[in-house]
């Protein structure tokens, strides 16, 4: 069974036209396929038919034959382009003089007696001196507040030494 | 038309590019196609080299094929086959025009030169307009439902309807009138 044996002809021309006019065109389209089915079409002739399967027959080897091409083709392009891309790379190496390392070497970034200390004002010599500065800071200051010294000249000695102290403590 | 169930198989060993398979799909559309190509073109010749044509072209195209009516699929094929070679009849008409006009002017010649006689129903098919002839006979060979063949031809179930009927009955009033020439 065909689809068009499961539609209804006069079911459809319902939703465009009236009942009878929709019994009409289905009935003068049954008649006129009617006379369809008395006028056959002359049949395709069987040396035709084997000249076609044979025609088909060759175009799946060739299809077959074009695809197998293909397939090699994309392997050597994908092939040569890997080969070039190696030998780029080593050509770039070569000319480098790339020396791998053996061996990674470890350094502290602070000396070891720094990082072991137990009293870090001793054993580190740029804050013992920096103390000791302190230190004469100190006993300065203490004689200007008491009155031993003259102040003003004191005074600016003190400022300089400060300066300076300042500016070496921060280039380490 | 084939049931669909028993045409799977055959479809899918198309696909895998079996020349068996190709051969079944062959012996069960072969005469639908031809019938729908004689009747379009009334040339028996012309109708080899486009069943010819649309198998040849079934082997490239079978892989696009996604299921639903093969039948459809198929004189939608045919169809476009058609087309083309009313296209390129055009264009050779025209270059033969174009030559007649400057080497033989006075002469005019009737293009069917086919010795092969027409039926009846051929002779009065050719009374219908292109469109109309090739709906009748894509109704009447792929036995597609009004809906598929609106579907295939882009347009509403109701034009198919009524360009269908118009050619038909147009067709049978031919029929009973005019006297076989």
């Amino acid at each position: 069974m065909n689809n068009q044996d499961k539609e209804n002809l006069r079911q459809m021309f319902e939703i465009f036209v009236n009942s009878d006019q929709a019994e009409e065109a289905a009935e003068d389209i049954r008649r006129a396929e009617q006379i369809l089915d008395e006028y056959p079409a002359p049949e395709p002739d069987s040396r035709l038919l084997a000249r076609i399967k044979a025609e088909v027959t060759a175009g799946l080897q060739q299809s077959k034959a074009g695809i197998h091409r293909r397939m090699v083709y994309k392997i050597a392009v994908a092939a040569a382009a890997a080969v070039v891309i190696l030998a780029a790379v080593s050509v770039k190496l070569f000319e480098k003089g790339v020396v791998v390392p053996q061996k990674f070497t470890y350094t502290p970034a602070i000396p070891r007696t720094i990082w072991e200390s137990k009293l870090l004002a001793d054993d580190d010599e740029n804050l013992a001196s920096l103390t000791a500065e302190f230190e004469d800071i100190e006993s300065e200051v203490l004689a200007v507040h008491s009155g031993k010294t003259n102040g003003n000249s004191n005074m600016a000695e003190l400022e300089i030494e400060l300066t300076e102290i300042d500016s070496d403590f921060w280039k380490g | 038309m084939a049931k669909s169930e028993d045409l799977a198989p055959i479809i899918i060993g198309c696909k895998k590019g079996d020349p068996q398979c190709f051969s079944k799909l062959i012996d069960v559309y072969a005469s639908r196609c031809y019938g729908f190509f004689y009747r379009l073109t009334g040339n028996r010749t012309t109708s080899d080299d486009l069943l010819s044509e649309l198998f040849v072209r079934l082997v490239e195209k079978i892989g696009s094929f996604k299921g639903g009516s093969f039948d459809s699929w198929l004189f939608k094929t045919a169809s476009n086959i058609f087309a083309d070679y009313l296209r390129d009849r055009q264009r050779q008409d025209k270059k033969i025009q174009a030559q007649k006009s400057i080497l033989q002017p006075e002469q005019t010649e009737n293009r069917h030169q086919e010795n092969e006689p027409l039926d009846k129903l051929q002779v009065q098919l050719g009374r219908l307009d292109g469109d109309t002839r090739q709906l009748i006979m894509l109704r009447f060979y792929s036995q597609l439902s009004f809906k598929e063949i609106a579907r295939m031809r882009s347009e509403p179930i109701g034009t198919t309807l009524s360009k269908l009927h118009r050619g038909l009955k147009k067709l049978r009033d031919l029929m009973e009138q005019q006297p076989y020439e």
